[in-house]
């Protein structure tokens, strides 16, 4: 069931770089949409019909609030039906005996799919819940997986990457946190550092909901420059993709902090504000330069160091902002795989874990596999230079974030038509 | 100092650069030789000269390769949310002045008897004016403060500070009144200066490095490149006077003073637990004095909320944070 069509346009992409037929191609009719999607459509645009009418009689704010949340839906449904009734139509006209009428038909059919396929994939957007992180701005981590200095350098690469994805995007980022490795060698073949970790900033509004795909492990496949008889080495990078609070917090952001409700609250008694000491005596008998800050929430262990800046001021408030914003994702990733487990094993086939390789990069093969939804992209330059192959990229990982939202309502639908039907409706991620 | 691995002038010259190389002379590890690198540069970058970068990079690095503390290198050193100017001649404002000048802003905010009286803070020995001028950034406006430095170059730099902290538009405008004056605080002339109803914080960090700490504890940076009379109490006169330990002859006094003004909290920062316990021993042992202050604490490099009671000498006192003794902190009865 799950091999149905997809209306969305960059998985219809994806699926055509694939070597899979254009199915879209055909004049079909409704069938585009998985029927239980449609079906959940047309639920909820039965009831948003029922309040407004309920409304205009008499008002009531909670009716009001549900009409409001509803509406997108509703909108999504009648135009995406009203594109497909138009389909379909075209269609019968295309048997029509008369071959202008036919030529006529033609003519729109292209036209008229593409509107369909827009449209389907504005009502799938419709009905998946948005992210509740997806309007922030974004900390993208990165980290080289255990191992020798190949690594380090991808991390760098990687670090690179997302920066001039960002310049070339036009989106304002900052430098949180750049540490160059300690040990080991000489410079990448293409100038990297040995990057230890690295943070790096999107202060773009909604720059996690374009990123949150990054996350999770990169692989490079290459020949490392110090490697004399050519074998290739294969590394991994983790990239980690934190929700951030903008630069100067507004008054809405700050109490967000102190309202133990939020996910970017934590209880300060519970973390362990740790400075650099100085050698020796301290005080007025040295003058160091260090500033480093490392805070520890002593119940979950999360440890955030900070040392970038010559001021310990600087590095404190940075460290706190880091640790808020893993909390938060922690937070958030626990109650997803509360959710996720209520549901059916439907899902377990999507699922990623974090020890997973989402994305291979193949130097020898300049190429860069999407693991997730099976996307090829030669031109590995342009990708890692952040340039429009890693935009294709990016989308097609978009589609398959919508996809597995997807499966995850139509699982739940399924679950309520089953007749024991559990508990309630398990939360959406 | 022991000598470094030769290696890890290789590890820093091939991953990083040989400025790096250069810079671990006085780093001593290659986080903090890329770190400091990673600030020159910075600095360059953001201030303009007519030299060459190439060059400034080479002048710079090597000047702190040579010894020069970081902060005359570059000219200032951060503390809180300022930027502090740094000249040689001018001691450098530390970290730990850093902790307890925002821990004691956050004390005294709390209990600000009301918001139209403006809080009152004499700073004696100020140096380049950070305590006074960082609590005049984290108190909330007017405050009036007065700062006193024996230095004309530390007062003109305090002023300098005020100044430059205010243009970048880290301090508030101006409706504070803040002076930095130069005298001595052992001149008997020094008092009528200071009237003030009642002072709400009197603080201190004052030079207390004994001469032999100063010889064999002290870090080369300190002792070659930081002004002594910032460090070490030459006043042998008055030490015999008072009837202290040289070291000890800064506290004799603030505490003379204290018991005149009579400030409703005092705060001194101290080498380490001795002198911590022998500043305390001067407050116990002197009645007008324990009188004003039966709250006496020490404070250590990273003061918070949370004490815990531990024996010095006859007495128990409250301890506040973490790392070793830095302050001794007194507070009168009626401000609990
Ligand atoms: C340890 S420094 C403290 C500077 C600054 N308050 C800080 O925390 O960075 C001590 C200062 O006391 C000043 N000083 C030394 N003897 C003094 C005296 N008799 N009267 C006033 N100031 C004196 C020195 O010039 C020096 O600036």
């Amino acid at each position: 069931m799950l091999a149905a069509p997809w209306i969305c346009r960059s998985c219809a992409r994806s699926l055509r770089s694939a070597g899979v037929p254009r199915l879209l191609r055909r004049a079909s009719t409704i069938a585009t949409l998985p029927p239980a999607l449609v079906e959940r459509a047309r639920k909820i645009a039965a009831e948003h019909d029922k309040l407004t009418t309920a409304l205009e009689t008499d008002f009531d704010q909670k009716t009001a609030v549900r009409v409001g949340e509803t509406s997108r839906v509703a909108t999504a449904l009648r135009e995406f039906e009203k594109a497909n009734a138009s389909l379909a139509e075209l269609g019968s006209l295309l048997e029509s005996n008369d071959a202008e009428l036919r030529e006529l038909a033609q003519d729109d059919l292209e036209s008229t799919q593409a509107q369909l396929a827009d449209l389907g994939r504005k009502l799938s957007v419709a009905l998946t819940p948005k992210h509740p992180f997806a309007d922030m701005p974004c900390l993208l981590e990165i980290r080289p997986g255990p191992g020798g200095t190949e690594g380090r350098f991808f991390a760098d690469s990687l670090f690179r990457m997302y920066k001039s994805y960002c310049d070339n995007k036009g989106y304002p980022t900052r430098i949180v946190k750049y540490d160059v490795s300690e040990s080991d060698g000489q410079k990448g073949s293409e100038g990297e550092v040995a990057l230890q970790e690295a943070i790096l900033e999107v202060q773009q509004t909604g720059a996690y909901g374009e990123f949150r795909g990054e996350s999770g492990m990169h692989r490079v496949q290459r020949v490392p420059a110090t490697e004399k008889s050519g074998r290739t080495h294969t590394s991994a990078v983790a990239v980690w993709v934190l929700p951030s609070f903008p630069e100067t917090p507004s008054t809405d952001a700050e109490s967000e902090w102190d309202n133990p409700e939020s996910d970017f609250y934590i209880d300060v008694t519970e973390v362990r504000v740790e400075t650099m000491r100085a050698r020796g005596a301290g005080g007025q008998h040295v003058n160091k330069t260090e500033s480093a800050i490392r805070l520890t929430h002593m119940p979950t262990g999360t440890m955030v160091s900070m040392q970038d800046s010559r001021s310990q001021h600087t590095n404190r408030r940075e460290a706190w902002r880091l640790l808020r914003s893993r909390m938060a994702q922690q937070k958030r990733e626990a109650r997803e795989e509360l959710a996720q487990n209520l549901k059916s094993s439907v899902l377990a086939s999507s699922q990623i874990t974090r020890g997973d390789k989402i994305r291979t990069y193949n130097y020898q093969q300049d190429r860069c596999t999407e693991h997730r939804s099976g996307l090829d992209v030669h031109n590995l330059p342009n990708v890692l230079e952040g340039g429009e192959k890693l935009g294709e990229i990016f989308e097609s990982v978009q589609g398959w974030l919508t996809e597995r939202d997807i499966q995850t309502i139509l699982a739940e639908e399924q679950a309520e038509a089953a007749p024991k039907g559990k508990k309630g409706k398990g939360a959406l991620p | 100092m022991p000598r470094l691995r030769p290696s890890l002038f290789w590890t820093a010259r091939r991953d990083i650069s040989p400025f790096a190389a250069l810079l671990l002379r006085v780093c001593r590890d290659v986080p903090s030789a890329a770190n400091e690198l990673r600030w020159i540069r910075e600095h360059i970058a953001l201030t303009s000269s007519p030299a060459p970068p190439k060059f400034r990079l080479w002048k710079l690095c090597e000047k702190r390769a040579k010894g020069t503390p970081l902060q005359y290198v570059l000219g200032t050193q951060p503390f809180g949310g300022l930027e502090i100017k740094c000249r040689p001649g001018v001691l450098i404002p530390r970290h730990e002045t850093e902790a307890y000048t925002t821990e004691l802003a956050q004390i005294l905010v709390r209990h600000q008897p009301s918001s139209s009286t403006p809080l009152s803070i004499l700073d004696l020995c100020t140096g380049t004016g950070c305590i006074a001028l960082g609590l005049l950034s984290l108190l909330p406006s007017p405050v009036h403060i007065h700062g006193i430095d024996i230095s004309p170059t530390a007062i003109s730099l305090a002023n300098t500070n005020l100044h430059h902290n205010t243009r970048l538009g880290l301090l508030p405008p101006q409706p504070s009144s803040i002076h930095f004056t130069p005298a001595d605080i052992f001149s008997p002339f020094l008092l009528p200066f200071l009237t003030q109803p009642t002072w709400d914080l009197l603080i201190s960090n004052p030079p207390y490095i004994s001469r032999g700490a100063f010889a064999r504890e002290t870090a080369r940076a300190v002792r070659n490149y930081e002004p002594r009379l910032a460090l070490v109490p030459d006043r042998d006169g008055e030490t015999a006077v008072l009837g202290c330990a040289s070291e000890d002859v800064f506290y004799a006094r603030l505490l003379q003073l204290a018991g005149i003004l009579a400030p409703r909290r005092v705060f001194f920062e101290v080498a380490g637990i001795e002198q911590a316990a022998r500043v305390v021993d001067m407050v116990r042992g002197d009645a007008r004095l324990s009188g004003f202050y039966p709250q006496v604490e020490i404070w250590r490099d990273s003061p918070h909320e949370e004490y815990e009671m531990q024996r010095v000498r006859n007495y128990e006192v409250p301890f506040r944070g973490s790392g070793g003794a830095r302050g001794v902190y007194l507070c009168r009865h009626d401000q609990r």
